[in-house]
């Protein structure tokens, strides 16, 4: 998480050699062009009852679902996983929570009750994950696949196919409440994935799991516990997608069946990628995610902002992607360095992110 | 292995008794005229709301009081190969007409040639076939996405005479119900000058979307629109929720008005949080009926038929149509 600094200047020298620096550019970037379109854009005024509003605050809270699945993508990524049911269990977990609050009244207990409830359920499809992976050994790719599409299938059966609505104040307060003047949303996601940074970071489990990620059979010689730390993943990739889902529908006190998450595995895989983790595993970088979770929120609001049409809408975005990923990669980098030193040539980064 | 020689064994009885319960059925239905007549429908299945409402209505029309026999068949998963799997033992089965919503428009010419030849009328449920060749069915029963979103462009001419500024939630780039939708709306509101278009922006059909699209449009204009017009209800919904946030009063500062006409909108526009609803009517069974009666009597039929659809502009007629709304 921290760059191994003494100084200032070393500080910006050791963000600057992060992948994620491109993340963080291309954010300035991207507000630089809503800035030339309104000069306005950056402002941020004091709304009704003392909270901040303003495009950036809108982008924060549109981070905040991608944060939290990102930073459980960055986990499951790092072990040499995927994880492509996260948008399925945003779903499910949608259909859960407004299924719950429909029928319960509008109290502070039913509002916590549903997210507690959101928990048990996103995590026991977290556990379905873990188990096909690491005790029955099917590839990531295609256990997580199955919860994608069974997910999708299990939150219409609980919604009955409808779009369940529902009114509870302290769900919706998640999602559009402020504290201190700044979203709920983007607080909790941040606060989440901290604590999931220092969880991995402050203790050995972080190395551990690049170790599975980087030769598995190595790591078990190494008494690593491969079983118990993937089942442990994909529960807490599941949670942190269930949290997500919960954001997503509390903004709107609705979930729509074939709609929340939608994709969002692809946005999730995208911002890991971005913040400079290996999707071949064995590293990972969870304040990357969080640089690339905020990119693509920007992106977003920045194609609505600027008006861009939408059949233009995909293309803008990849162009966006692909120029990031083209200046992440050290090859290109190295294209442009020639005309400096040699000496200056770093060894090339283990992985160079493949667009 | 055990398990897996059990799974097998289940699945062939499972097998063995589904082809025992289809003979025994074909059994019944080829006694012939007992005064029931076996329908075929050729379904999309679980998709929405709306989905839902129609064929519900669908099968509650052709009941066996009615004298039908109706014999549901949904794709899965939206899945053509499963419909034209279904199409194909219905033909085989010799039912007396088949009723085909399809899931995708291209690729029915060899199934409905197969249909004609054994002298099995097709009728077309909402979707349409391309190419649209109408030698190959009888006739396509549907509500015109034209005409509605026609009649959605009239109201806000009429409720904007000082002109407005206004903003289009579009479906997913590409779809022919967007198209259709964007044809109908631009053909009236495009050529009133004082309706200024200051963008349009695809939230695919969700509320979540549409209200993250919103809240930056209102943000980008300075909160100069007057008009959002959203091409199905839960977009119209996340916008009004768009609005409020923004401290403006939806309904008064900002007019936002719907296709679909779900039970949802109406609630809104009964209080005041929408403006105008236009109902692509999903409840056409009778209409169906209808016309497989005349079919069966050898009559003639239009080759195309238009579902009439409803519009609420007033929070009183929203009252009035929501205690019995099916949808």
């Amino acid at each position: 998480m921290s760059a191994n600094a003494h100084g200032p200047s070393e500080a910006l020298k050791g963000l600057v050699r992060r992948q994620y620096f491109w993340g963080i550019v291309a954010i300035a970037l991207l507000l630089l062009v809503n800035l030339v379109k309104d000069p306005g854009y950056l402002a941020v005024s004091i709304g009704q009852s003392g909270n901040l509003a303003g495009n950036v605050i809108d982008i924060l809270r549109a981070a905040a679902p991608i944060i939290l699945i990102a930073v459980g993508m960055c986990l499951v990524v790092s072990t040499g996983g995927i994880d492509l049911s996260v948008g399925s269990v945003m779903a499910v977990a949608g259909a859960v929570s407004m299924e719950f609050l429909n029928g319960a009244s509008d109290t502070v207990g039913s509002g916590l009750a549903a997210v507690g409830l959101v928990v048990i359920v996103s995590a026991a499809l977290g556990a379905v994950n873990g188990v096909l992976v690491s005790v029955v050994g099917l590839q990531p790719f295609i256990s997580t696949l199955v919860i994608m599409l069974a997910g999708r299938g299990l939150a219409k059966v609980i919604t009955g196919g409808q779009n369940t609505t529902a009114t509870n104040e302290t769900f919706r307060w998640i999602a559009n409440g402020y504290v201190l003047g700044l979203p709920v949303v983007f607080l909790l996601a941040l606060l989440l994935a901290l604590l999931m940074g220092l969880l991995v970071r402050r203790s050995a489990l972080g190395l551990m799991l690049e170790a599975i990620g980087m030769d598995a059979k190595a790591a078990r010689l190494a008494g690593v516990n491969r079983r118990a730390l993937l089942f442990t993943v994909y529960i807490l990739g599941g949670v942190l997608a269930g949290f997500a889902g919960v954001f997503a529908t509390a903004s709107v006190m609705t979930v729509d069946v074939s709609r929340t998450g939608y994709q969002l595995e692809l946005d999730a895989i995208l911002a890991v990628v971005i913040g400079g983790t290996s999707l071949a595993g064995g590293k990972f970088n969870i304040t990357g995610a969080v640089v690339g979770a905020i990119l693509i929120a920007t992106l977003d609001k920045t194609v609505v902002f600027l008006g861009v049409s939408s059949s233009a809408t995909p293309a803008f975005k990849a162009v966006v992607i692909v120029v990031l990923c083209l200046l992440q990669s050290e090859r290109v980098r190295r294209m442009f360095r020639q005309r400096r030193a040699a000496g200056a040539a770093r060894p090339a980064e283990r992985e160079v992110v493949a667009a | 292995m055990s398990a897996k020689h059990r799974l097998a064994q289940a699945i062939g009885m499972t097998t063995v008794g589904a082809l025992a319960l289809g003979l025994a059925a074909c059994g019944g239905d080829s006694g012939g005229d007992d005064g029931v007549t076996t329908i075929g429908f050729v379904a999309v299945g679980p998709e929405g709301a709306w989905r839902e409402a129609n064929e519900t209505n669908i099968q509650d029309t052709f009941t066996e009081e009615a004298g039908y026999e109706l014999k549901y068949a949904p794709a899965t998963n939206l899945d053509q190969k499963s419909q034209i799997d279904a199409f194909t033992s219905f033909v085989d089965e010799g039912v007396d007409v088949i009723l085909l919503s399809a899931t995708e428009a291209t690729g029915w010419e060899d199934s409905l040639k197969r249909a004609q030849e054994a002298e099995i009328p097709v009728i077309l449920l909402d979707r349409g076939i391309e190419p649209n060749d109408t030698d190959l069915y009888v006739t396509r029963i549907a509500p015109d996405n034209i005409e509605v979103s026609t009649a959605v462009a009239d109201w806000a001419v009429s409720a904007f005479p000082d002109g407005a500024n206004y903003f289009v939630l579009e479906g997913p780039a590409g779809v022919s119900v967007v198209n259709e939708r964007n044809e109908g709306f631009d053909a009236v509101a495009g050529a009133q000058p004082s309706l200024v278009k200051v963008g349009a922006q695809t939230a695919n059909w969700s509320t979540e979307e549409a209200k993250g699209v919103v809240e930056t449009v209102l943000k980008s204009n300075g909160n100069d629109i007057q008009f959002i017009f959203a091409q199905n209800d839960e977009m119209g919904l996340g916008a009004v929720q768009a609005v409020q946030e923004a401290g403006l009063t939806p309904g008064v500062d900002v007019k936002i008005a719907t296709i679909d006409g779900t039970k949802n909108a109406l609630t809104a526009l009964a209080a005041g949080e929408l403006s105008f609803v236009a109902e692509y009517n999903p409840l056409f069974g009778e209409t169906a009926l209808d016309v497989v009666e005349k079919v069966l009597a050898g009559d003639e039929v239009e080759s195309s038929i238009v579902v009439p659809s409803a519009t609420f502009d007033s929070p009183e007629a929203a009252e009035t149509a929501l205690p019995d709304r099916k949808f």
